[in-house]
C-alpha cells in the first residue's frame, strides 16, 4: 500500500517529462536554409500572398503606410486578445536583427528567437508549408521596408493560455505540415493549393475550429464563425460557392461578387493583396477551390 | 351601416396612425432606400461591364460606354446628402452604415472622390477596348471596397 504514492509520483514525473519533451519548441533544419539568398522582388509577391501587412500594419493603414509593419492591431478571440507585434526591420523593436533561420523558425514553426512558442494568431499552421526559398525571399523583401520604433504591446490573455509551453501540444495536434487537398493535381492546381493552404492561409478564417482552436480539416473551407466571434465567414466549398472560375478571379481582382456587390470587412484586405499577384495566381486559386470537397 | 362606417373610420385611423408611428420611428427609411437603390443601379451597370471583362459577353463599345456613363452618373450623386447623421447601423432600419462615416467624414468624402475618379477613368477605358476595361474594373472595385471595408458593416 505504501508503494502507491510512489507509483503516483512516478507516473506524474513521467507525465511531466513527456509533456516537457512533447512541447519542446521545434526548429527548421538550418541546412535547408544554408546558402539561400533572398530575392526581395520575388519576396514582394510572397509578402502580399501571405497577407503580412493586413495584420501587422496599423488598422486603418492604406497606401505606403501598409508597408510600415509597426503592429498594434488587436485580435479579440475566445482565448483573449492578441496584439500584432512590430515586425518592421527596426533592430530594437522589430525583427531587423533576426537571422534567416530565426525568421524561418518564427514564420514556419511559430518559435521565437528566444525559443518560446508563438501564439497561432500567427498562422504558422499554414506557413509551415512554405518553401525555404520563399521564406528567404520574404525576409529579403521585409528587410527593405521602413523601420518603426514602436514597441510591441503585450497580448491581453489570461491563465491558462499564458502557459506558452502548452502550445507545443497544440502544435502537435493541429499544426500539420500535410496538405489538406491531396491527389493528382495539375501544376495550376498545385500552385493554387500552395497559395490557398500555405501563403494566403484561407483555412484560418474559412474553416471551423474545435473547442481548442484547432482547424477542423474535415470541414475544410466550409465557413466558420469569425475569429472575433462576430459574424461568419462563408462556406467557399463547391457545395455552396457556385461561382465560375472567372467569377472567383474577378472577385479576387476587383472585389466584385457575381452580383456586383463589393467585398468588405477583413476580406477586403485579402482582395487587395490577391489583386497584387499575377492573374495566373488568382486563376490557380480558382482552380484549387473547385477541388475542395463540397460541404452543403 | 353607421356601425360599419365607424368601424371603417376607426380602422383607417389606426392604420394611418400605424404608418405615421412607423415613420416617426424611422425617419431614415427614405435615405436608406435611396442609398441601396443607387448601389443596385451601379451593380446593374457593372454587371454589363463585368460580363465583358470576364469574357462572358462580347465587348461592345456602345453598351460599355453607356454603362460606364451610368456608373459615373451614380457616383456623382453620392454625397453626405444620402448620409444624414444618425442614419447608421442599428439606428436606422436596413442600414449597414458605420458611425465612422460621420466621425471621419473627410476620409469618407475623399473615398467618394476616389470613386468618381475611378468611374471617370472607366468611361475612357470602356470606350477603348476590353483590356482597358478589365484594368478599370480592378481600379473601380478597389474604390468600392476601400469604402465598404472602412464604412460598411459586414453582413451576417
Amino acid at each position: 500500500m505504501s508503494r502507491l504514492p510512489q507509483a503516483v509520483l512516478g507516473v506524474a514525473l513521467l507525465g511531466a517529462a513527456a509533456f516537457w519533451l512533447l512541447t519542446a519548441p521545434s526548429s527548421v533544419s538550418p541546412s535547408d536554409y544554408d546558402g539561400l539568398v533572398g530575392d526581395a522582388k520575388a519576396g514582394e509577391s510572397v509578402f502580399w500572398a501571405a497577407g503580412c501587412a493586413s495584420c501587422h500594419a496599423a488598422a486603418d493603414a492604406s497606401g505606403p503606410d501598409e508597408l510600415v509593419l509597426a503592429g498594434g492591431q488587436k485580435f479579440a478571440t475566445g482565448f483573449g486578445t492578441f496584439v500584432a507585434p512590430n515586425i518592421s526591420p527596426d533592430k530594437q523593436h522589430g525583427i531587423g536583427g533576426w537571422t534567416l533561420v530565426q525568421f524561418a523558425n518564427a514564420v514556419t514553426q511559430g518559435v521565437s528567437p528566444e525559443g518560446e512558442h508563438l501564439y497561432p494568431a500567427l498562422p504558422y499552421a499554414a506557413y509551415n508549408k512554405m518553401l525555404p526559398q520563399d521564406v528567404a525571399d520574404l525576409k529579403a523583401f521585409m528587410d527593405t521596408l521602413p523601420a518603426s520604433a514602436t514597441p510591441s504591446a503585450p497580448h491581453e490573455i489570461s491563465f491558462p493560455f499564458t502557459i506558452r509551453r502548452a502550445l507545443g501540444l497544440w502544435k502537435l495536434m493541429f499544426a500539420s505540415t500535410d496538405w489538406v487537398i491531396t491527389g493528382d493535381l495539375t501544376p495550376e492546381q498545385t500552385r493554387g493549393r500552395y497559395i490557398a493552404e500555405a501563403l494566403a492561409h484561407c483555412g484560418e478564417c474559412h474553416t471551423p475550429r474545435n473547442a481548442l482552436g484547432g482547424v477542423q480539416r474535415g470541414k475544410w473551407l466550409a465557413g466558420a464563425t469569425n475569429p472575433d466571434g462576430k459574424g461568419k465567414t462563408p462556406n467557399i466549398t463547391p457545395g455552396k460557392l457556385t461561382w465560375s472560375a472567372a467569377d472567383v478571379v474577378e472577385y479576387l481582382t476587383s472585389g466584385f461578387t457575381p452580383e456586383f456587390d463589393s467585398v468588405g470587412g477583413h476580406m477586403a484586405h485579402v482582395v487587395e493583396n490577391m489583386a497584387k499577384l499575377p492573374e495566373s495566381d488568382r486563376q490557380a486559386v480558382a482552380a484549387y477551390l473547385q477541388l475542395v470537397p463540397p460541404v452543403k | 351601416m353607421q356601425k360599419r362606417l365607424i368601424a371603417f373610420t376607426a380602422m383607417a385611423a389606426l392604420t394611418a396612425f400605424g404608418v405615421l408611428a412607423q415613420d416617426a420611428e424611422d425617419p431614415f427609411a427614405d435615405v436608406v432606400e435611396t442609398r441601396h437603390g443607387l448601389m443596385l443601379q451601379m451593380a446593374s451597370d457593372l454587371g454589363t461591364l463585368g460580363g465583358m471583362a470576364k469574357g462572358e459577353v462580347a465587348y461592345d463599345q456602345a453598351s460599355a460606354s453607356k454603362a460606364a456613363a451610368n456608373v459615373a452618373a451614380v457616383a456623382s450623386v453620392l454625397s453626405m446628402a444620402q448620409f444624414p447623421a444618425g442614419s447608421e447601423v442599428e439606428k436606422a432600419a436596413d442600414s449597414f452604415a458605420l458611425p465612422d462615416i460621420w466621425a471621419k467624414q473627410d476620409d469618407f468624402l475623399a473615398k467618394i472622390t476616389d470613386l468618381n475618379n475611378a468611374a471617370s477613368a472607366m468611361q475612357t477605358a470602356a470606350a477603348t477596348d476590353v483590356d482597358a476595361l478589365k484594368a478599370s474594373m480592378a481600379q473601380l472595385g478597389g474604390a468600392c471596397s476601400a469604402c465598404h471595408k472602412a464604412y460598411r458593416q459586414p453582413e451576417s
